[in-house]
């Protein structure tokens, strides 16, 4: 009954705010992209536009896995994207993404791979420029379906699939934030992973709450970072072999798109994928060169 | 006895009420000017819409024009502009000579309008020449059959301007029946009381129609020249003006610059009132590139391959050199940190 309660009342704001909404002005570009590095960021594409990105994360820069032999990983890939998001309505995006999948466990058991990953993105809210509404509120959902064969031989691997359903994980968010001056924005988002099936012992579901800031240096070069907690005891204690996945990246825009090189520990791409598996550490030097090749079409 | 004078006195004004008639207005400040030359014997425009043809409709040409696309099921004429993006379908010219940018400027900023590259829809179907002057240079033979033809014109625009699809019979005439809502009212033409009766007395065929018609013609251009200009020979120097105006050039920026450029509405490179835009833009301005100011307001950019949008470029005649001084003194006063006001703390 709270459940529906809260559905709508969040129904009603929206409605409020879609009402009133010719006439706002709204703050533009909280942030640059609609990834942070890692993180999902509360902005949306627009209607009728296509955004094919093909984004990669290298191997490990240094430690026992970088250095020389890999030329400090790249020659290496950990992960993968290749897909495209579609902007339904100004405030509604779907995607549709092939990832690799990189994540593991401590002990080196693979998560999910050759994964196919759906999108969801709605704007709830705009942050307006007389202040009314402070924050962009925005939600966002994720299905990842593996589609590895399944292994018949080996029933403690996650590749196993005892049924269907087990090939699924999911992610929703919700990414509050607020672009404080044309220099500096912040972003906070709690979210839920939830995986049908996980390696002996571990949790299902885990709660999480991810952060994110750009800071802008000039008109084309800026500075994002983003972070995601996991709440989890046994991912937030180092022992156990997690680490929390956060990354810094030098964002370039040019005249058509934003370029972005990044540096993250975080092996996977996708949040079914690095939340429940970051296991590289950025002492060990097992942080990575990332970038992301995004081209944006009016259709 | 003086109850029923009263009333006696109520049914008798009543009476006389009902008798009296006001004066006819043989001319009203709404009626179309086109109609009223046709009243007057000119011959009618070639572009009035077909209304005969099936689906043919004002909302659908208000759609196409506003929105870009037919409404309903129909694509979209083009993916990157709507013909909102150069051109305002209210009135933007004080004067309607098309020959003082300064003054429309000044007349867009007091309506809270645009300040864009083309010339008003409001209006045109009263013109009866398009692409002119050096639009030749632009478009080529392509506009041998659009400067005398609005059909020509608009189509031209919907494939070559907005880079999109062409326009089949029914937009075409929905559209036209949708700018016939925005032509030329009588009241746009300021005329005067001696004026006005000299019209009203050829309306009512006592007066001179041919001079009538002269009269009204005399009041507005039916061609909005087209003079392509090149950026100054010495971008660091830039226009020899007098002097520049920032405030008048904060005018340009938020009203033109901004219409296209904020959030991307209609272009790649975005564009805000911070000082990273301005800072950006001036370290461009001297230089040769499509940041320049002096490069993509006198020569435009060309559509970049696969994402066909592109800038237009300004004819003298929508930004004189002075004004892109302006423009850059406002660019240079705010990458600076001032604001229009303390020019002359020499910021």
């Amino acid at each position: 009954m709270d459940r529906i309660a809260f559905l709508l009342l969040l129904s009603f704001c929206w409605l409020a705010n879609s009402l009133s909404a010719q006439e706002k002005a709204y703050t533009h570009t909280t942030f640059k992209d609609r990834r942070v590095i890692n993180t999902q960021s509360v902005e949306t594409l627009g209607k009728r536009r296509l955004d094919v990105r093909i984004s990669h994360r290298f191997g490990d820069f240094a430690g026992d896995n970088g250095g020389w032999p890999t030329l400090y990983g790249l020659e290496n890939a950990s992960d993968i994207l290749i897909g495209a998001e579609y902007g339904l309505t100004n405030s509604i995006d779907v995607g549709l993404f092939r990832t690799k999948g990189a994540g593991a466990m401590p002990d080196g058991t693979s998560g999910l791979r050759q994964l196919i990953n759906g999108t969801a993105k709605w704007r709830i809210f705009r942050q307006t420029a007389d202040g009314s509404m402070p924050f962009t509120i925005t939600a966002v959902g994720l299905a990842t379906l593996s589609t590895a064969k399944k292994a018949e031989s080996n029933e403690s691997s996650l590749n196993s699939f005892p049924t269907f359903a087990h090939r699924m994980a999911y992610n929703g968010q919700l990414l509050i934030a607020r672009k404080f001056s044309p220099g500096f924005s912040l972003q906070l988002g709690p979210g839920y992973t939830y995986r049908n099936l996980v390696p002996f012992g571990d949790e299902n579901g885990i709660f999480s709450l991810s952060g994110a800031a750009r800071i802008q240096l000039t008109k084309v070069f800026g500075i994002v970072a983003d972070v995601t907690v996991p709440f989890s005891e046994r991912r937030l204690d180092n022992e156990q072999g997690f680490y929390i996945p956060w990354g810094i990246g030098l964002e370039i825009e040019t005249g058509g798109h934003v370029f972005q090189v990044n540096f993250t520990n975080a092996t996977a791409i996708m949040e079914t994928d690095y939340i429940p598996y970051t296991t590289a550490d950025w002492g060990d030097g097992a942080f990575r060169l990332g970038f992301t090749i995004s081209r944006i079409f009016n259709l | 006895m003086q109850k029923g004078i009263f009333f006696l006195l109520i049914a008798v004004f009543s009476i006389a009420l009902s008798w009296y008639e006001p004066p006819a207005a043989l001319m009203q400040e709404e009626l179309l000017v086109a109609e009223v030359l046709e009243q007057l014997g000119e011959a009618p425009l070639p572009h009035k819409p077909d209304t005969s043809l099936a689906g043919v409709s004002v909302a659908k040409g208000r759609d196409l024009v506003k929105r870009g696309s037919p409404g309903g099921p129909g694509g979209m004429v083009s993916p990157h502009f709507t013909c909102l993006a150069c051109h305002n379908v209210e009135r933007d010219e004080p004067t309607l000579s098309f020959d003082n940018p300064q003054e429309r400027l000044e007349y867009v900023a007091e309506k809270d309008l645009p300040f864009l590259p083309g010339t008003a829809l409001y209006g045109a179907v009263n013109r009866t020449r398009f692409y002119n002057g050096d639009y030749e240079k632009k478009y080529g033979d392509l506009v041998k059959n659009a400067r005398h033809s609005l059909r020509e014109s608009i189509q031209l625009c919907a494939i070559e301007c907005s880079q999109g699809r062409p326009l089949d019979a029914v937009e075409m005439e929905s559209v036209l029946a949708y700018l016939w809502t925005i032509g030329l009212k009588i009241d746009d033409l300021a005329l005067d009381k001696t004026a006005q009766e000299r019209i009203e007395a050829a309306l009512a065929g006592q007066g001179d129609p041919e001079a009538a018609i002269r009269l009204i013609k005399s009041r507005y251009a039916t061609a909005a020249p087209a003079t392509f200009v090149e950026p100054p020979k010495d971008r660091k120097e830039g226009y020899p003006v007098a002097e520049a105006d920032a405030a008048n050039g904060r005018l340009i920026y938020e009203n033109s610059c901004l219409h296209c450029h904020e959030n991307k509405r209609y272009a790649f490179f975005r564009l805000d009132k911070s000082r990273f835009s301005h800072r950006q833009l001036k370290k461009h301005i001297p230089r040769y590139t499509r940041y320049s100011i002096y490069q993509v307001i006198r020569y435009g950019t060309s559509p970049v391959p696969g994402k066909r949008s592109y800038m237009p470029n300004y004819t003298m005649e929508k930004l004189t050199h002075q004004m892109v001084e302006d423009l850059r003194a406002y660019i240079e006063l705010r990458a600076g940190g001032g604001t229009p006001g303390e020019k002359e703390k020499g910021i």
